[in-house]
């Protein structure tokens, strides 16, 4: 079926929208392209062809520390994160009455707040009280920002679930705790798929919060890297930024291989 | 029955499965804001940071010193055109997302979500090596013999918000096509059956209809923005000051706690303020 010429949209459109595409991907493919260049400074196309400024990348202690203290930071984020906004999904869920839109509202509200006063508000909170441990201090502040989504995935999860499925099972007899576990749950498992991967996704990617509450011993990879391109911006930071790129894309397409990105972007609510 | 009952077990078990992540949220992010608010109220002191007191002497300060009313002025006008740039980009591509081709839009839905995917400071990196002076912009003019030194592209507003705009976009695209694609062809084609010409057509009944979304976009893309200081602070060079941007100063560099939480609670109250605006206005 094609599309009536009334709806068409003009020739003047389709060439505007194609320069907004290039301006979208022209920073990505600059960076890819630059990161395999013998210069030393990033061109595209690139001089040559290189692996050096990979070589240089997996010389640098420090950048792959942060990698691991970010892969750790996430995993730890995806494990405390799901099962606290599970749990709440699950209370809105039974809870019908007034409250539940106030209470949802209340576990969504990290999403309107700008992260830097989260950050900030983190920051002296922990400094008053002489907390210093850096990874909990992380952990904590991605947690805020990232159950939100736990929230609203297992949610969507919920809602999107048969209730004569329960209903089947309450007159077979089943007690309380058993339909959760044996019913509600086994039924979850794309929700709480897709929560696992979606939070690591954006534990990783968080930096904002990160480069207030890090510190040296302790530096997420996006807080490295921002510290060292304000020094220099050699193709070594091409070459992990495409490191990054690359990760990213495997975790969304992993994402949606296993659960498909409807799903877990919380049925397009 | 309700078939939410189902997930029943009374009050007790509700309350049990709220209770871990509202002792966390009470204890990490209400009680710590809180703290942080009740602190632009105190004085500034040299010595421990800040001084126990209840003033407005904070607020007043930043109302009295050009410095902070231009720092205000500087945002906000970052991110009016921010907004602008990102609609007037990002119009376009939403009509061709919504309506345009079907076997274009899956491609064209990933070419607009993957910047979402790549973190803001390898973003912001990739602008740098666009923009700069020895950047591969200018590179190419001077290979071309268009210019003879190098355009000033970074550490200037400029660079600042070609690189927050890159941002935005996804976002601003995402929320018009999302109220493009609703809009019912019929409208658009009982126009054309009375005679409307094609832009009276756009402008009479699509742009209208299209509305909503540029509205919900602007209001992303603009909160977004003046909430924004990893990619002012790296394509401004240091000479882009924004609010956020010296939030951050303040409380790393030259700790003066009031001060930067009276700041936060500004930019707060713009953020909250925006919102419940347009929560009113387009409620209808």
């Amino acid at each position: 079926m094609s599309p009536r010429r009334s709806a068409q949209p003009s020739l003047l459109m389709q060439v505007m929208a194609g320069i907004t595409v290039l301006f979208l991907l022209a920073p990505l493919v600059v960076v890819i392209g630059g990161s395999f260049t013998t210069t030393d400074y990033v061109t595209f196309p690139p001089h040559g062809f290189t692996l050096r400024w990979y070589a240089a990348l997996a010389a640098k202690g420090d950048f792959i520390r942060s990698f691991a203290d970010s892969l750790l930071l996430a995993a730890a984020c995806a494990m405390v994160a799901t099962p606290l906004g599970t749990l709440a999904a699950l209370a809105l869920h039974r809870d019908a009455g007034r409250g539940r839109e106030w209470l949802r509202n209340f576990l969504l509200a990290p999403l309107l707040l700008p992260t830097i006063v989260t950050a900030v508000a983190l920051l002296q909170f922990y400094q008053r009280a002489g907390f210093d441990q850096i990874f909990l201090g992380l952990l904590i502040g991605h947690v805020l920002v990232t159950t939100p989504y736990v929230v609203r995935s297992v949610g969507a999860g919920l809602a999107g679930m048969d209730p004569a499925i329960v209903e089947a099972a309450q007159s077979l007899g089943a007690a309380e705790g058993r339909i959760l576990l044996r019913v509600l749950l086994p039924g979850l498992v794309p929700a709480l798929l897709a929560s696992v991967i979606f939070v690591f996704i954006m534990s990783f990617d968080e930096t904002t919060l990160s480069l207030f509450l890090s510190g040296p011993d302790m530096m997420p990879l996006p807080v490295r890297i921002y510290n060292y391109i304000e020094f220099a911006i050699d193709p070594m930071v091409a070459s992990v930024s495409t490191v990054l790129i690359l990760f990213a894309y495997l975790l969304v397409i992993l994402l949606e291989k296993l659960v498909g990105l409807d799903r877990a972007f919380g049925g397009g609510v | 029955m309700s078939p939410r009952l189902a997930v029943s077990g009374g009050r007790g078990r509700l309350i049990l499965f709220m209770a871990p992540v509202m002792l966390v949220y009470l204890l990490f992010l209400v009680l710590p804001t809180a703290q942080m608010l009740r602190m632009s109220l105190d004085r500034f002191s040299s010595l421990t940071l800040f001084a126990p007191d209840l003033t407005l002497a904070s607020y007043t300060g930043l109302f009295r010193d050009s410095f902070y009313v231009s720092l205000f002025g500087h945002t906000l006008l970052l991110g009016l055109l921010v907004t602008l740039a990102a609609s007037l980009l990002g119009y376009p591509l939403a009509v061709i997302v919504a309506r345009g081709p079907a076997r274009w839009r899956g491609l064209l839905m990933a070419i607009v979500l993957s910047p979402l995917l790549i973190n803001l400071v390898v973003r912001s990196y990739a602008w740098l090596v666009l923009l700069g002076d020895h950047g591969v912009l200018n590179q190419w003019l001077t290979g071309l013999g268009v210019i003879d030194r190098p355009l000033a592209l970074t550490g200037n507003m400029l660079g600042v918000v070609i690189a927050l705009t890159h941002i935005g976009l996804p976002l601003m695209v995402l929320s018009l096509a999302s109220v493009m694609g609703g809009i019912d062809e019929r409208l658009l084609e009982a126009a054309e059956s009375l005679g409307a010409s094609r832009a009276r057509r756009f402008w009479k009944v699509f742009f209208p209809m299209a509305l909503p979304g540029l509205g919900s976009g602007s209001l992303l893309v603009f909160c977004l923005t003046v909430s924004a200081f990893i990619t002012p602070q790296l394509l401004g060079g240091g000479r882009v000051q924004t609010v956020a941007g010296v939030v951050y100063q303040k409380f790393t560099l030259s700790l003066n706690w009031p001060v930067g939480s009276a700041l936060v609670f500004l930019l707060l109250v713009l953020n909250l303020g925006l919102m419940t605006l347009h929560g009113r206005v387009f409620r209808h």
